[in-house]
């Protein structure tokens, strides 16, 4: 909930002057042509947009931002009211009436010809998307959580890893100063052997009780918006608040796994494994429409003898953020801080001879050097599958209320059929989920 | 139930103390309730309470019915030396100096108290009960009785100024908070839950001595309160004696939201089970309330399964779903096993094949069975996915019934 309003301030705040460093000496060599300080329209990266709800358009905004050197040219959503307000960012950039609508993501991938897509949209909706995206080879900027369910995930990976694209996951925080310095003291034995790390999340929102069925406004397309999910009556909630339905998301756990579980395993090179042993406990709505967990407090134990334990931040004592605990002190890095057991350990400097980690300043200008330099942006596919996988095997701890064996090699929940079956939500007909 | 409880106390007629209670199948602890003059509706909240204790199958208990106000109290004398826990819903006259003493004696030796409600009202004369209530209200308790305690900014304030003791505002639902996540009363229960409707008690002040705030909560301005965190859940002791202070639970004539609200029943029951022996064994009921709303057990019954099912058997898509959430916990908590599993899928397979049972319901079923059901389901999800409304979701549970199709 907190996650818009926040990033933008943040960035507001953080920002300003890694921007203009970073943005300047990447125009010399347009203005050298003589074009105005535009890209030649053959270096300009041609994009379009899937879903321009909040969190799509904010996105848009921060590519558009980045100086003419990205360009959009369609848009897709569901909602013809967010559609039209996108097109008129696109327009207004593009100085053109030019930008093209479409409402079947279909229809978009094939007969857009582009270069990259950002995409944000109800999680339930990313196996699909994502994947057939990667199939149109399309460079992608994809939202966290990357999936509904771990099956949705482990096909986005694939998909990604097969197509060969190069993929940025919306995990902006990776691109922050305080979080980048976090990891790379933990990274370099600042505090010690981790020993346990602690994740806290926001508290869940408190419900709406059970809206009347309503008519579908004429602006939104319903049944297109359910696609794969079960078909339910329209009851006034769809953009934003389909966070607090489990059809649709895990609710606040699924939504920042993709950044503060994302960061802990970044400290913790947890990044390419998951957990052995899942077992917790959340709490539940007790009627209404809103079902996600509210409260949700779970362990996670990995093979090489790490904790982490996965909490709502009012249960936790540094509160929100991920903290590593070390043999030698403690390090918590939320929004907007950075603390430790000893301040003197936030004064350390990495000399060059220590372990460097991948650094960048600008999420979405990371994404579109990678489009253009082929290499691999910083928040890459398969640590955004291991992240959220966290959130999705705690989710199924909680939902059974059973303590869960996970191999993370074979990416299979050990002797528990009931749990298992929670690994997928299957599709409504006629959607289904292509094996890659 | 309120009915069938009057009927009792009047059969019950001139007797001042009587047990009612027909099953001695081996309960451990004797409890007395203690009672029959108080501004609140005691002829409804003791027999309430009495079930409530018999409920935990830890204690048989027993109701000591006071001489009505102005009566001879010296004719009420109970044999406290035979319970192991006393629960005092009570304000009234004062007692016998001979009962008084005898009170004394039961809980310096080790007796179990519990203060529920307006028995932190009565006897503001008495020093040693002040002692043991630690803070109490009305009765022209001011200053010369102790200080106010409550909590500002998550420290205790412990404020000598004057004014008087005791006040509430409007009765609404508040939000406890737990001060002490370790007693054992408290441990296990959520940090923060909603109570139901109740009088919030505010500007207790007494003694306060050898006392642990367990729970406050915030006193609205807005509602005609204090503005303070108030403490409405003690534990205290006193010589060997252990006490139960609970400030909520404010009856109606019929019981009513402050009664049913299953945190009042359960710490009522865990202190109770404390003040008895000092252990807490009772386990957090699936239905205690969270942060996000109060629950409450109409007639003081535990929502079944059973229950459950047949009211999601008329489920209305428009309606609440109160009781599929309810049958999702009883499968969290329960069932463990396959064969807790398989127990639940019968249930809700009969559901399911009950031709009276409502497609809304039977949606709901499907999506729950499609993770915890087996192959005893697939006849009949089979035969629902003929149904064109229920296809979709039929197919769902299939889908994960049988991956393989």
């Amino acid at each position: 909930m907190l996650d818009k309003s926040t990033r933008r301030d943040f960035l507001k705040r953080s920002a300003t002057v890694a921007t203009g460093a970073l943005i300047i000496p990447q125009i010399i060599p347009s203005t050298a042509l003589g074009m105005g300080g535009k890209l030649p329209p053959s270096d300009r990266i041609v994009m379009g947009g899937i879903g321009l709800g909040s969190q799509g358009t904010s996105n848009m905004r921060d590519f558009l931002e980045l100086r003419n050197k990205v360009q959009y040219v369609a848009i897709c959503d569901v909602d013809a009211n967010h559609a039209a307000n996108a097109k008129g960012l696109a327009d207004k950039a593009n100085n053109n009436k030019d930008c093209r609508i479409y409402g079947d993501y279909r229809e978009f991938l094939e007969k857009e010809k582009l270069d990259a897509v950002s995409i944000a949209l109800p999680d339930h909706w990313h196996g699909l998307i994502y994947t057939a995206a990667a199939n149109k080879k399309l460079d992608v900027y994809g939202e966290k959580p990357i999936c509904r369910t771990i099956k949705d995930g482990q096909t986005i990976v694939s998909a990604v890893k097969k197509n060969n694209i190069i993929w940025q996951t919306g995990s902006w925080q990776r691109s922050q100063t305080n979080f980048h310095h976090a990891v790379e003291l933990v990274r370099n034995g600042r505090i010690g052997k981790i020993t346990h790390i602690e994740v806290g999340l926001p508290n869940g929102n408190k419900g709406i009780g059970t809206p009347p069925v309503k008519e579908v406004p004429a602006e939104l397309n319903w049944e297109m918006w359910l696609g794969p999910a079960l078909k339910v009556p329209y009851r006034g909630v769809s953009h934003w608040d389909w966070r607090w339905i489990l059809d649709y998301s895990g609710g606040q756990l699924t939504d920042w796994a993709g950044h503060h579980i994302d960061i802990a395993n970044w400290g913790a090179e947890l990044e390419h494994t998951g957990p052995v042993e899942i077992s917790g406990e959340g709490v539940y709505p007790r009627d209404g429409i809103f079902n996600v967990p509210v409260e949700y407090d779970f362990l996670c134990k990995y093979a090489n003898g790490i904790e982490m334990r996965v909490a709502n931040s009012a249960r936790l004592v540094h509160g929100g953020g991920a903290t590593w605990y070390g043999e030698k002190g403690w390090i918590n890095v939320d929004r907007g801080r950075i603390e430790a057991s000893d301040p003197k350990i936030l004064q350390e400097v990495i000399g060059p001879n220590e372990i460097q980690i991948y650094k960048s300043d600008n999420h979405w200008q990371n994404f579109i050097d990678c489009v253009k330099s082929r290499k691999e942006p910083i928040a890459p596919i398969e640590v955004a599958y291991r992240a959220i996988s966290v959130a999705l095997l705690g989710e199924i701890a909680m939902t059974t209320g059973q303590k869960i064996q996970w191999d993370p090699v074979k990416e299979e929940i050990i002797g528990n059929p009931a749990a298992s079956r929670l690994l997928s939500r299957p599709y409504r007909q006629p959607w289904s989920l292509p094996t890659i | 139930m309120k009915k069938q409880y009057l009927i009792v106390l009047i059969f019950a007629g001139l007797l001042t103390v009587f047990n009612a209670c027909q099953k001695q199948n081996g309960t451990a602890y004797k409890a007395l309730i203690v009672t029959g003059q108080n501004n609140h509706h005691w002829k409804s909240s003791s027999p309430i309470l009495k079930d409530l204790l018999e409920q935990t199958g830890l204690f048989s208990a027993e109701i000591a019915q006071s001489p009505d106000k102005g009566g001879d109290m010296n004719t009420f004398n109970p044999d406290f030396s035979k319970y192991s826990v006393v629960v005092i819903d009570y304000n009234g006259d004062s007692w016998s100096e001979k009962t008084k003493s005898a009170f004394v004696d039961y809980v310096n030796n080790g007796g179990g108290l519990v203060v529920y409600h307006a028995g932190d009202n009565t006897f503001p004369e008495w020093k040693e009960y002040n002692l043991m209530i630690g803070l109490g209200g009305w009765g022209d308790r001011n200053e010369k009785d102790g200080p106010y305690m409550y909590y500002r900014h998550d420290s205790l304030i412990i404020d000598s100024s004057a004014g008087r003791g005791g006040n509430h505002g409007k009765r609404h639902e508040f939000e406890l908070i737990a001060r002490n996540t370790e007693h054992p009363i408290t441990k296990g229960l959520p940090k923060h839950w909603i109570h139901g409707a109740d009088e919030l008690y505010a500007q207790l002040r007494g003694p306060g001595k050898n006392m642990e705030i367990l729970a406050t909560a915030y006193s609205d301005t807005a509602k005609g309160g204090t503005g303070r965190d108030e403490p409405l859940l003690m534990a205290l002791s006193y010589g060997k004696g252990r006490i139960f202070h609970t400030a909520l639970g404010h009856a109606d004539e019929d019981g009513g939201p402050a009664l049913e609200c299953v945190g009042f029943i359960t710490t009522f029951q865990r202190g109770a089970e404390w003040a008895a022996t000092g252990k807490v064994t009772q386990k957090v009921p699936y239905d205690f309330p969270t942060q996000t709303g109060s629950s409450l057990r109409p007639d003081f019954k535990v929502l079944t399964v059973e229950g459950d099912l047949a009211k999601i058997a008329q489920y209305d898509i428009t309606k609440s779903t109160k009781y599929y959430s309810d049958l999702q916990s009883h499968i969290r908590y329960e069932a463990k096993t396959p064969a807790d599993y398989q127990a639940f899928e019968k249930q809700i397979i009969k559901v399911l094949e009950s031709s009276e049972a409502s497609e809304d319901g039977k949606k709901l079923l499907l999506r729950e069975i499609s993770w915890m059901g087996s192959d005893l389901s697939i006849p009949v999800i089979k035969e629902l996915a003929k149904n064109e409304k229920l296809k979709d979701v039929a197919e769902y549970a299939l889908a994960r019934l049988q991956p393989s199709k």
